[in-house]
């Protein structure tokens, strides 16, 4: 009744292809982002901001930009994690060594630099199809790691090896760095990261999406048809680490506040894997169900036994936290590969038509 | 719709959690890592700061009439769930205890703004040592530097430095690299060749590679700053290549019993640096044993009670427990406030006559802080293992202080500038 | 620069021949265990096209198994037998509750199962055996301990005895393997499963039979890599990141070959080794192994995208 299309008629083509063809996707939507930039920053609590809404947009931006990878061109990436610390390290040395550029703008600029990597290690996507591709990109992930490690000026040589965050103004207000608040934080992140999902989402639509799926469905069907696979599949993996690279910085500058090299190894890569494919391949709105499902679940599930004053170790609540994420990783693979966004998907097709099924 | 009714409920149960942990008494959080590639080294630590703290509230009733509410969160060594572990425990705890380098990295600039003072007993930053820069952070009773120089010195005792090749052999990562700075002031005014070698995360449980370049450079001496899993890697393969065994010095943190135990009489003659050492006859581990271990409270063994880590597990609670106790009689309440406490950790003198009072005999070097002095930096002995235990192979040896102090201020200057705008303790004269 | 690229490496290993020999015996005592678990890798994919990330969480979880049985005052053989059981346990159930319900999914659905099956099993292990380091059982096993020294061109060679041992059943097992697929029925049921699943269950295969059986025999091999690396370095959840090397052996030997697993993890066991040594530690700055592996594979796939063993790739629209 509340989801009821009837009567939403379409008299042009532009109208048919329009980003909310169904009105009530829009008025929901709207009520959801009305709810981010108002409601929830008044209803948060600092452990909230910290652990649950400012790391599920983060989360979500970066399986974003691996999912119009693989979800959309159809190349499986495992060294995402590497990508992010382009982009995180790009950011560093910009605001290093620049410290009057705005922080939002280093932000940007440094996924350009990530998406030159991404670009690079590309290449062998020409040639290399499937778990074979996979596994070569994880030679970026080890790569790269290392050359966090081992190239001292990434760090200004700092003696630790980390790179911290420096304290960050923007119009005079703190927004990264120890002194920012993390409510100024959310609203950068979040901003961004409906910049980059608006981006998104149009060129998904468009004829670069257009081309990327092709290709993933099967390439030399694609190439038959007059695609050309070098500029389809290296503008996926550039678009790709742009988003991720921007993730990274996000993930540093806006979150973290400090990094070490192997913040950005293998399992963080894992992660954002997970969220990308419970959230559904080849869809934008998973990403973000994927992500309050594997970022929020464990800090909802660390917090339980305390809730309900089991005594139990917080050892083995790590433990079985970690055996239920992996225990519901299978599950939701076992009752919905394609992701939590075809469960929504299903669920909107039935809030259609009730209350009258046919 | 399922979106922010999950985000709804998810936020609503983290607010409301960050009351739940209104316990009784005085919350001192510890970000524990039970699990992990480095659970070997942190069982035996976090049982002792338990057993220690379950013991004062079982004994005394608390500190200064008031219990104790000591508990863990789980990290895995990991510093994002590290830093979790702190924005969920920190509403109202007096103290935080971050439990690794990385950790302590990233929460040390939050402690200017949160205010509560960090404890990283014998880890984290060595600059911390500069009170005046780092208000909010303590790494009583030695810092890492201190750690180089007493193994330099020890190193100095038996033959000249100079000309001389030592490896460092290190963890690469924020906390194998901290010596660095110094070794390398040293290997220069020393006139020894430095090598470091470093052993990466993946690397720890196949040093093969590192352990031929050693026998190809044939070191003097190996220095070595392993954790976890790379101790017991590193000595198998030192005992594999017959490297002799007194050449080879380790960090306190790679000095623990279990890893040893892995090469038995092989390992004889490896040595490490300490600033804990188990006495079983002490006072306080039997009341330990009585009231907690023999009540079932805790979750240790009597092969590790007897064991480096745990006592060093033990003498950590002990700092802090008098840091509560100084903190408490200059405050004039039992139930102090971070500041109060911070007030106590810098004003911490325990002498020899307090060491015995509190039934620490020998278990720890005395030592005094202050504001400007926020290590302590209280000496270590040169620990030796004998084929089935640890044994004390030097008296207590004091770290160079001037160099090392000099290397604190230029170093935690550098860190306030970087970090700017960065509040420096006024206040302090010293 | 040049020079130390091109020319001081070689002169390196031809002045310290002895020390060349270590550093390839080192290579090639890893390069083997590389193999056993690349080997455990194929079996799995040859016969359900599963990409099994689990491999090395199942190292882990045997070794574990042993070590923890033995703590309990198990007399060693019998531990092994016991393990032996509970990785046939432990391939039924996966069988059971993960596989055959995403029969026919796509491979990256697969995939990211066994990922969830390494979560499960690590947070399980940690709570049954606890997270520290345990020795290995390698002298109540039987295994010699000692070293034998020789000393070819006046120079010296240390080879563990524990490594021969491990070096000679991982040969054994190959033999074994090798034997098992082609002469035995069951063996040959698993080869003809890995060509065609629909023929193969049209002439009577079982599916499910062969799926537990294939499991199984990934857990025995995991059993045996877990002996011989625990007893190198002690068992923890540390050794779980060795399976990550298994990786580039896989995508240079090919997904489907056993040949191409052993030739690649000995090869790759050397190489790495090798580069490190000359090459890394000087020039790089060390620690070179973590990716030396996947670059080299990498670079060998650009010009044979099948790796150098794998079923030649014919695309048809």
């Amino acid at each position: 009744m509340l989801y009821r299309t009837a009567g939403q008629f379409k008299t042009s083509y532009q109208a048919d292809q329009a980003l909310f063809p169904v009105r009530q996707d829009a008025v929901l939507l709207a009520i959801i982002l009305a709810f981010a930039w108002g409601g929830l920053p008044l209803l948060a609590s600092e452990f909230a901001f910290q652990t649950l809404l400012i790391p599920i947009l983060i989360y979500s931006l970066a399986a974003l930009g691996l999912n119009l990878l693989t979800g959309f061109a159809g190349q499986l990436s495992l060294g995402t994690a590497a990508f992010m610390g382009v982009g995180a390290y790009a950011c560093y040395k910009m605001v290093t060594l620049m410290p009057w550029m705005n922080p939002v703008v280093a932000i940007l600029l440094s996924g350009g630099f990530s998406a030159g990597v991404g670009v690079a290690f590309g290449i062998p996507s020409l040639r290399i199809k499937g778990f074979y591709l996979a596994i070569a990109t994880l030679a970026a992930q080890f790569f790269l790691v290392w050359l966090f490690e081992k190239w001292g000026w990434l760090y200004n040589y700092n003696a630790s090896g980390a790179i911290q965050v420096p304290n960050l103004t923007m119009f005079g207000i703190y927004v990264s760095g120890p002194q920012a608040d993390s409510r100024v934080q959310y609203y950068v992140v979040l901003a961004v990261v409906m910049l980059m999902t608006w981006m998104c989402i149009n060129l998904t639509r468009g004829t670069l999406g257009r081309t990327w799926k092709a290709t993933r469905d099967m390439d030399i069907a694609a190439e038959l048809i007059g695609i050309n696979l070098m500029r389809s599949k290296l503008t996926a993996f550039a678009v790709s680490s742009y988003v991720v690279g921007v993730a990274g910085a996000l993930f540093v500058f806006m979150w973290r506040g400090a990094a070490e090299p192997n913040l950005f190894d293998i399992p963080l890569s894992f992660r954002i894997l997970f969220i990308a494919i419970i959230g559904g391949l080849g869809s934008v709105m998973g990403n973000y169900l994927g992500a309050i499902l594997i970022v929020g679940l464990p800090v909802v599930l660390g917090t339980v036994p305390e809730a309900l004053g089991i005594p139990i170790s917080s050892a083995t609540v790590e433990h079985l936290n970690v055996m239920i994420v992996g225990a519901l990783i299978v599950f939701f693979l076992i009752i919905e590969p394609h992701g939590l966004a075809r469960l929504w998907a299903l669920i909107r097709e039935k809030l259609i038509i009730w209350p009258f099924p046919h | 719709m399922t979106k922010f009714t999950r985000i709804a409920a998810a936020a609503a149960l983290g607010a409301m959690v960050g009351q739940a942990a209104m316990a009784e008494g005085l919350s001192t959080p510890n970000l524990a890592y039970r699990t992990g590639p480095f659970a070997a080294t942190g069982i035996p630590l976090m049982n002792g700061q338990a057993d220690y703290m379950a013991m004062l509230n079982a004994r005394d009733g608390g500190i200064g009439g008031i219990p104790i509410d000591f508990f863990e969160c789980e990290t895995g060594y990991s510093t994002e769930k590290g830093v979790e572990c702190y924005e969920k425990t920190k509403s109202n705890a007096i103290v935080s205890q971050p439990w690794s380098t990385g950790i302590t990295l990233q929460v040390l600039p939050k402690t200017n703004v949160d205010q509560i003072p960090i404890l990283a007993s014998g880890y984290g930053f060595s600059p911390m040592a500069d009170g005046k820069v780092f208000h909010w952070a303590f790494n009583t009773p030695l810092s890492y530097w201190d750690g180089a120089s007493i193994i330099l010195k020890y190193i100095k005792e038996m033959g000249d430095l100079s000309g001389k090749k030592v490896a460092f052999l290190h963890l690469d990562h924020p906390f194998g690299k901290e010596p660095l700075p110094y070794l390398e002031m040293k290997a220069e005014s020393e006139g020894f060749e430095l090598l470091p070698i470093p052993v990466g995360l993946k690397e720890m449980q196949n040093q093969s590679a590192q352990w031929l370049q050693v026998r190809r450079e044939r070191p003097d001496y190996v220095i070595m700053w392993g954790w976890g899993a790379m101790n017991a890697g590193a000595i198998t393969e030192a005992v594999k290549t017959k490297f002799p065994m007194d050449k080879m010095l380790g960090v306190w943190w790679s000095g623990h019993d279990a890893d040893l135990r892995l090469v038995g009489e092989d390992g004889k003659g490896y040595k490490s640096v300490s600033w804990s050492f188990p006495n079983s006859d002490a006072p306080v581990m039997a009341d330990v044993k009585k009231l907690v271990v023999d009540a079932g409270k805790s979750q240790t063994s009597p092969e590790e009670m007897d064991g480096v880590f745990y006592s060093r597990g033990l003498v950590i609670s002990a700092i802090l427990a008098e840091g509560i106790t100084v903190a408490q009689e200059h405050a004039g309440k039992p139930d102090i406030s971070p500041a109060d406490l911070r007030w106590g950790l810098e004003n911490l003198n325990l002498t020899q006559a307090r060491l015995d009072e509190l039934g620490l005999s020998g278990m720890v070097p005395p030592f005094s802080t202050s504001c400007a002095n926020h290590t302590g930096h209280s000496g270590g002995w040169i620990l030796e293992w004998d084929g089935a235990k640890f044994v004390k192979a030097s008296d207590l040896i004091m770290p160079e202080s001037e160099a090392i102090s000099e290397l604190e201020t230029a170093k935690a200057r550098e860190y306030a500038e970087a970090n700017a705008p960065w509040p420096v303790n006024e206040d302090c004269q010293m | 620069m040049l020079n130390d690229i091109f020319i001081k490496p070689f002169i390196d290993m031809v002045e310290a021949p002895d020390f060349l020999l270590q550093v390839l015996w080192e290579g090639l005592v890893s390069g083997i265990l590389y193999a056993l678990i690349a080997l455990g890798f194929v079996l799995i994919f040859r016969s359900s096209r599963i990409f099994n990330f689990a491999q090395g969480i199942m190292v882990v979880f045997a070794a574990l198994t042993l070590v923890g049985l033995h703590a309990m005052g198990v007399p060693a053989w019998i531990c092994v037998i016991l393990t032996l059981g509970v990785m046939f346990l432990l391939a039924v159930t996966i069988e059971r509750v993960v596989l055959r319900p995403l029969v026919g999914q796509p491979d990256i659905i697969l995939f990211m199962a066994t990922i969830g099956i390494t979560l499960f099993l690590i947070g399980l292990g940690e709570i049954i055996f606890g997270g520290e380091n345990k020795v290995m059982i390698t002298e109540e096993l039987g295994i010699p301990t000692d070293s034998v020294v020789l000393e070819p061109w006046g120079g010296l060679l240390i080879l563990e005895q524990k490594d021969i041992t491990a070096v000679i059943v991982a040969a054994l097992l190959v033999v074994a393997l090798l034997l098992f697929l082609n002469k035995t029925r069951m063996g040959r049921a698993i080869r003809a499963l890995g060509d065609d699943h629909q023929a193969a269950l049209s002439v009577g295969i079982s599916l499910q039979q062969i799926w537990v059986l294939v499991w199984f025999i990934a857990g025995i091999i995991a059993l045996v890599t877990g002996i011989a690396w625990g007893a190198r370095a002690g068992v923890s959840f540390a050794l779980e990141v060795i399976a990550y090397k298994a990786l580039p052996v896989l995508m240079l030997g090919g997904l489907e070959s056993i040949t191409g697993a052993i030739i690649g993890g000995l090869l790759i066991g050397m190489m790495e080794k090798l580069f490190e040594i000359y090459w890394g530690q000087p020039l790089l700055g060390g620690n070179t192994e973590t990716w030396f592996a996947f670059v080299l594979a990498l670079i060998v796939l650009l010009f044979r995208p099948q790796g150098l063993f794998g079923e030649r790739i014919i695309e048809r629209v």
